[in-house]
């Protein structure tokens, strides 16, 4: 199985570090490419996509989370007593 | 071409793609094995064709009664929708093969008729006709998965479909009362309340096309039922109802502010739900709410560049979201769960399904080469040079959501996660073809976009792969792959349900139900049936004790013939009485159907 090896090859931390440098690379070449639809402030501050992807992420997770904690989340058998 | 030849055998100026799907689907109960397969896909292959040989224009016209139906309302707008409806109905077909339940297939053919119905009628009688057979054909998709909750999905699926369809019948009927003219036409709804007749009537068609399109609070309907249906169900599921709302609301209501607003908090909504969610199919099920919320936004702007980001949207959306479906649905038919709780380590076992999958991930996180990034773009970037930076902003964090829910969290916990030592195997053959053929369409659009933009309805002026903005794409993308892998301990699901806006009617109903069943029911025996018997019966069985001596010597020997008779008669129908009201809904689809075939062959 060719295909096999190659997910796990891609599963070994040479290919993490690999990753985390492409992370790097893509906030320098942020510095240099050039701009030309800007919408609003954020399109001229370098770097600004790179955190604003970082934080939409952290912040869909954790308001999600609360919101599910306050009673959106329930056990799988909620609604089957006696359901309609 | 096989489609001019039977039109020239049949001397008819056009066939309705719909036919294939309505009156072709009729032989599916009589084929069997390879034959129908065959057949099936043939029948799927010339609706596509019938569509790509319709000339634009207004056609078809049929009087019935005092009105006039048109069945074939061509243009630009209509004929993108035909040809992606056609499509995915190729991909369907080829996908759900080996399903040996022909009710299923026929709901799946009657579903995809329907839909193209909606996207060709020129007058709102046929359109609400067409809308109709959608629903009550695509809840049999529901029900022939037949668990213990099949029913009681279906049925709540079909209340939603009917109460939405009988507000946009209701707006129909204003508006014909209003110009007394029942075509299709722009009604766009301007402000946030009705405030006269006429927008009253553009307000309750709003209404009801937007419940098809699962715009909160009236969409819980679609991560209720979607999850619910067949592996092969879903799949057709998630491409045509919601899709048919957009061509809808872009036909009728584009320019409508509210849809702004509304299509912006539905983008959002769809990612919430999606972290809490647990079953995969119900994770896709919210994120078809998130996608269409980019289309909802988008057809409220209104402005021909978000129309145009609509349109491709939609486009692009039918193919990766039902290849996610396909993945996911391989998953459930192979390993009999979607739960991301009893799934994981399926990489070794399940390893080409994975790669599909993903590629539908990259699509509808709109990575750059995959379909979704030629598409989106279009509506994000119309609301960017609008200046409506709140709107701009907010989809922008959707995307984030839809790559950190779909490219990342369903592949993870599916095909790597906690290796659960599930024996699995790769899917049949047809279903691996179709998801091969989502994935090249994915992939294709991503690389060769222009022929799409040349099929949409305005021309297009825009670039997708600017430096800046690919860049700009992958720093969002890749910073949100940090943060998944950075608070994955947070991600793993536990198995919960999420309470919906349906949790009221759902509750609602049972308040009504215990009412019902206890105070009710108690007065009604205690009180009334008491004071009843006590008034009218026993009086009235005196009299009847009388009677009966004159009918016993004179009447009966009359009537025994023609009750026998009556018997036989009634022992016929208490056969078609059979109770079950998904029989009724059948018989009910057959009239309909049968309408329209009186109306399409009497002259």
């Amino acid at each position: 199985m060719k295909l096999l090896e190659i997910i796990e090859v891609l599963r070994t931390k040479k290919v993490k570090r690999i990753a985390y440098g492409v992370l790097i690379l893509l906030i320098i070449v942020d510095f240099i490419i050039p701009r030309h639809e800007i919408h609003f402030f954020g399109d001229e501050i370098r770097g600004f996509w790179s955190l604003f992807g970082f934080i939409a992420c952290v912040l869909i997770i954790v308001v999600s989370k609360w919101i599910g904690s306050r009673g959106i989340m329930q056990d799988e058998h909620y609604y089957d007593d006696g359901d309609i | 071409m096989s489609i001019i030849m039977m039109m020239e055998i049949f001397s008819l100026d056009f066939i309705h793609p719909s036919a294939f799907y309505l009156i072709g689907g009729l032989l599916i109960p009589v084929l069997k094995g390879r034959v129908r397969q065959g057949y099936m896909l043939l029948m799927a292959l010339l609706a596509f064709f019938a569509v790509l040989s319709m000339p634009h224009g207004t056609y078809g016209i049929y009087e019935f009664l005092s009105w006039e139906l048109t069945f074939c309302s061509v243009d630009k707008l209509s004929k993108v929708f035909a040809y992606i409806f056609t499509i995915m109905g190729v991909i369907g077909v080829i996908y759900s093969m080996h399903v040996k339940n022909d009710g299923e297939q026929l709901a799946a053919f009657y579903y995809v008729g329907g839909s193209l119905g909606v996207t060709l009628a020129g007058d709102f009688l046929s359109f609400f006709l067409f809308w109709e057979l959608m629903a009550f054909s695509s809840v049999f998709l529901v029900w022939y998965r037949k668990s213990n909750s099949s029913v009681s999905t279906g049925f709540r699926y079909l209340l939603w479909h009917v109460a939405g369809g009988l507000i946009l019948f209701a707006g129909i009927i204003l508006q014909y009362s209003i110009s007394g003219d029942l075509t299709v036409q722009f009604l766009p709804f301007h402000g946030w309340w009705p405030t006269d007749l006429q927008s009253l009537a553009s307000f309750l068609i709003l209404i009801g096309l937007i419940v098809n399109a699962a715009v909160p609070p009236f969409g819980a309907w679609l991560p209720d039922a979607y999850p619910a249906a067949t592996v092969t169900g879903a799949v057709f599921m998630s491409a045509f109802t919601t899709k048919t709302a957009v061509y809808a609301l872009i036909r009728i209501c584009a320019g409508s502010e509210i849809l702004i607003v509304l299509g912006v908090v539905m983008a959002i909504y769809g990612v919430v739900y999606a972290v809490l969610e647990n079953d995969a199919r119900r994770l896709l099920a919210y994120h078809i709410i998130s996608q269409v919320g980019y289309m909802v936004a988008g057809v409220g702007l209104g402005t021909q560049m978000a129309i145009n980001g609509v349109v491709a949207h939609a486009f692009c959306h039918i193919l990766y979201k039902s290849l996610l479906f396909m993945g996911t649905g391989s998953v459930l038919y192979v390993t009999g769960t979607a739960k991301l709780t009893e799934l994981g380590g399926l990489y070794k076992t399940m390893p080409r399904t994975m790669i599909y999958t993903i590629i539908g991930g990259l699509s509808i996180s709109a990575f750059p080469l995959f379909s979704g990034f030629v598409s989106k773009s279009i509506t994000v970037a119309a609301f960017g040079e609008a200046h409506l930076t709140w709107a701009f902003l907010a989809l922008m964090l959707a995307s984030a959501g839809t790559f950190l829910h779909t490219g990342l969290k369903v592949p993870y916990f599916i095909w790597f996660g906690k290796d659960q030592g599930i024996k699995a195997k790769e899917p049949p053959w047809n279903m691996e073809l179709a998801m091969i053929i989502g994935s090249l369409f994915c992939i294709g659009l991503g690389v060769f976009y222009k022929p799409l933009y040349a099929l949409l309805p305005y021309p297009v002026h825009f670039e997708p792969y600017t430096a800046y903005h690919t860049w700009e794409t992958l720093q969002v993308l890749l910073f949100t792959q940090l943060g998944f892998f950075l608070l994955l301990k947070k991600l793993w699901c536990k198995n919960t349900i999420s309470l919906d806006t349906d949790w009221f009617p759902r509750k609602c109903a049972k308040a009504v139900i215990w009412f019902a069943n206890k105070p009710l029911v108690s007065l009604e025996y205690n009180i009334i049936g008491e004071a009843y018997e006590f008034i009218i019966q026993k009086p009235i069985m005196r009299v009847a004790v009388y009677l009966k001596k004159i009918d016993t010597v004179v009447v009966d020997g009359t009537i025994n013939g023609v009750g026998r008779l009556a018997m036989a008669w009634s022992r016929k129908i208490k056969e078609a009485q059979s109770g079950q009201i998904q029989h009724y809904a059948m018989l009910m689809v057959a009239g309909v159907i049968a309408v329209i075939i009186i109306v399409l062959v009497l002259p």
